[in-house]
């Protein structure tokens, strides 16, 4: 029939049309994509805008019980980038609470070495970690985790903030006693995880490049203090200085002569070993740790507290350690250990949603 | 016929011509389209809003210290002398270093000052305050008892308010002003806080609160809020109490407690009730702020430091052989 015919007709004609036009909608704004994506960047980006310097206010929750206008959590920059709005009126989206300082040119870098594993202090401590390294400058904190990949935990909480570093991780493989065998097989816990960090660095950087550089290996339980830091910063090749709360004392130390260099070990626990010192005591040189590629800590058949030995003895004899803190007199490291939280109330099932990060 | 014919013909025509633009359309798809006067408005915008954001940037480092215009936060710590006192206070310093209109107030329990305190604090680089009360015999913590058996910190944290209440008393006109809007919180120096738990604290009207990680035996305990109001506490002990929360599970806005001369802790309360004998003379439940995202992130951490072994030291020290005491750890 004409009719049907002509109603066929015009749907064919129409159809296409339509599907141009959308089309041609579709590819107007394509380009824009490219520009979305920028959009998202630079909302990720502006950081610390206190209320009265944001360009431009918006609640991001309309709470009805809130009476002041307060800082809220970090929204989604999608909320801003996928309208085609007004890209300045985008405000705040991830609220950074602190920066570390300028990075200078002069300054030698501090490569801090902490390798972590996950328990349920181990947020708090990256946490109190970081806080003080914020204050830090020209601090690059390498962070090792014991782990098969890298967790998320510890992902964002590095990016959060806002510090310069490196994000690594090796498991360490669970071995256990062989029966009949008195050698403990262990390999001693972090000892793969510095390891590896040292062997980032060896591919990193090269012994020709001038980048100054000091290698520090800082637990993540321990306190150190901010003076700490500007005293290693003048290593030449090994720095050492008393560490608090090791070896069953109120503190070790080396023991400095006259003349300024270290001829002993004021410890209690095995004065004699090569170098009878905490892994929080000493600090080295980057040169010096690319200039020996094949010192590394050993990982296994070590006995109790010659792990640090194990490693400088590849470096550096006695005589060429430099006493630091005043000639070794004042205690700017603490080796504090965080008490394992008692979680009774979990019980089998876990009280608490699993869902929520500590 | 032949108007069909001329119809077929110009329907295919259109047809073709559909599917040809159709397709070039797709085609331009992949390629950036040829807007330029679209373009050019929102790249001058990008690098309006770059230049925004580094002027920002110098401006916040700046700022950051100077800002006198948000509500200052008051913090009481009792601390006692031990090992790990000022490994404690130095990382504690470290956070609060960070947090801008920070007023320290650190009330030792002792007879007077003591000079690792005094000097610790002399050289932080905050702004404090250095008080001290010692607590009586009695109500204080023997050797080898277990930390839970008394309340600690109770006549310290009350020597505190006791200072706010003097300051409070005695200022006038802008600084008055400035009392009212600012927060007091009670921050124990062996706990971890996160620098986001101090902005969510600072814009209290009452008493906010908010959860606490690895305490009362669990991963973290809170408030259950729901409509925007605390209904109920999350705790998996004696939920029962008055306040079932950690004493660095709230805030309390200063103005409340200027007002509320009566409030005070309750040396003498039975384990676990500290708390609720403070807030009980301040608030109902339903009046409480919930904060950290309606009470779901935990943005503080109840820690506690080992007691570092001594046994060595101890004997050593019988032999007179111990490490220099002369030493400050």
């Amino acid at each position: 029939m004409p009719k049907r015919r002509d109603i066929l007709a015009i749907v064919l004609i129409v159809l296409p049309w339509t599907l141009l036009i959308t089309v041609w909608h579709q590819s107007a704004i394509a380009p824009l994509f490219a520009i979305r994506k920028v959009c998202h960047h630079l909302v990720k980006e502006i950081l610390i805008i206190p209320e009265r310097l944001t360009i431009h206010r918006q609640r991001l929750a309309d709470d009805g019980t809130e009476t002041r206008h307060d800082t809220g959590p970090a929204t989604d920059s999608k909320e801003y980038c996928s309208q085609d709005k007004d890209i300045v009126e985008v405000v705040r989206t991830e609220y950074v609470y602190t920066r570390p300082p300028p990075w200078s040119d002069v300054l030698p870098t501090i490569h801090v070495i902490t390798p972590t594993y996950s328990r349920p202090v181990q947020k708090a401590e990256l946490t109190r970690l970081a806080n003080t390294f914020l204050h830090v400058p020209n601090l690059h904190w390498i962070l090792v985790e014991d782990s098969q990949r890298r967790t998320p935990l510890v992902t964002r909480l590095l990016r959060e903030t806002g510090l310069n570093y490196t994000h690594l991780n090796v498991e360490t493989p669970r071995n256990y006693k062989l029966r009949g065998d008195t050698r403990d097989p262990r390999i001693p816990r972090g000892t793969m995880q510095r390891n590896l960090a040292l062997r980032w660095l060896r591919e990193t950087f090269n012994s020709n490049s001038s980048q100054a550089g000091i290698v520090y290996f800082a637990d993540d339980d321990n306190t150190y203090s901010l003076e700490l830091f500007e005293e290693m910063r003048s290593t030449r090749k090994v720095s050492v200085w008393p560490v608090a709360f090791v070896g069953g004392l109120r503190y070790e130390s080396p023991k400095v002569n006259a003349a300024g260099k270290v001829y002993g070990w004021k410890t209690v626990f095995d004065p004699h070993r090569p170098f009878a010192i905490d892994m929080a005591g000493f600090a080295i040189n980057l040169r010096l740790i690319l200039f020996k590629p094949q010192a590394y800590f050993k990982l296994r058949g070590v006995k109790g507290g010659y792990q640090e030995s194990s490693l400088l003895r590849e470096l550096v004899t006695l005589s060429d350690l430099e006493p630091k803190a005043a000639n070794c007199t004042k205690i700017l490291v603490w080796h504090t250990r965080t008490e394992k939280p008692v979680l009774v109330n979990e019980g089998k099932k876990g009280f608490t949603d699993p869902n929520v990060e500590i | 016929m032949r108007m069909r014919l001329k119809l077929k013909t110009v329907f295919v025509l259109y047809f073709t011509v559909s599917l040809l633009g159709l397709i070039y359309a797709l085609m331009q798809l992949g390629q950036r389209c040829d807007c330029r006067g679209h373009d050019m408005s929102k790249d001058q915008q990008i690098s309006q809003l770059r230049g925004e954001l580094q002027k920002l940037q110098e401006h916040i480092k700046t700022e950051l210290n100077k800002k006198t215009d948000v509500p200052k936060i008051y913090v009481i710590t009792p601390t006692y002398a031990r090992l790990v006192q000022k490994a404690e206070l130095t990382r504690l310093s470290h956070t609060f270093l960070h947090v801008p209109q920070l007023h320290w107030i650190v009330v030792e329990d002792a007879p007077q000052p003591t000079l690792l305190v005094t000097d610790f604090l002399a050289a932080s680089g905050l702004t404090y305050t250095h008080l001290h009360k010692l607590t009586p015999k009695d109500r204080k913590l023997q050797e080898g008892d277990p930390s839970w058996l008394k309340p600690r910190g109770a006549e310290q944290r009350n020597e505190g308010l006791r200072w706010l209440r003097e300051m409070g008393a005695a200022a006038e006109g802008k600084e008055a002003a400035a009392l009212e809007e600012a927060v007091v919180y009670f921050a124990d120096d062996d706990n971890t806080y996160s620098l986001q738990l101090f902005e969510e604290m600072r814009y209290t009207y009452r008493v906010s609160v908010w959860p606490v990680g690895l305490v009362g035996g669990m991963k973290f305990e809170r408030p259950v809020v729901e409509d925007g109001k605390v209904v109920r506490f999350h705790t998996g002990w004696r939920p029962n109490r008055p306040f079932p929360i950690d004493m660095a599970g709230f805030a309390v806005s200063l103005r409340l407690i200027l007002t509320s001369p009566q409030a005070r802790f309750d040396g003498d309360a039975q384990m676990g009730f500290l708390e609720s004998s403070f807030l009980q003379h301040l608030v109902t439940m339903d009046e409480l702020e919930p904060k950290a995202d309606l009470c779901t992130k935990v943005l503080v951490w109840h820690t506690r430091t080992e007691k570092p072994k001594m046994k060595r030291e101890d004997a050593l020290q019988k032999q007179g052989l111990g490490s220099d005491p002369d030493v400050e750890v």
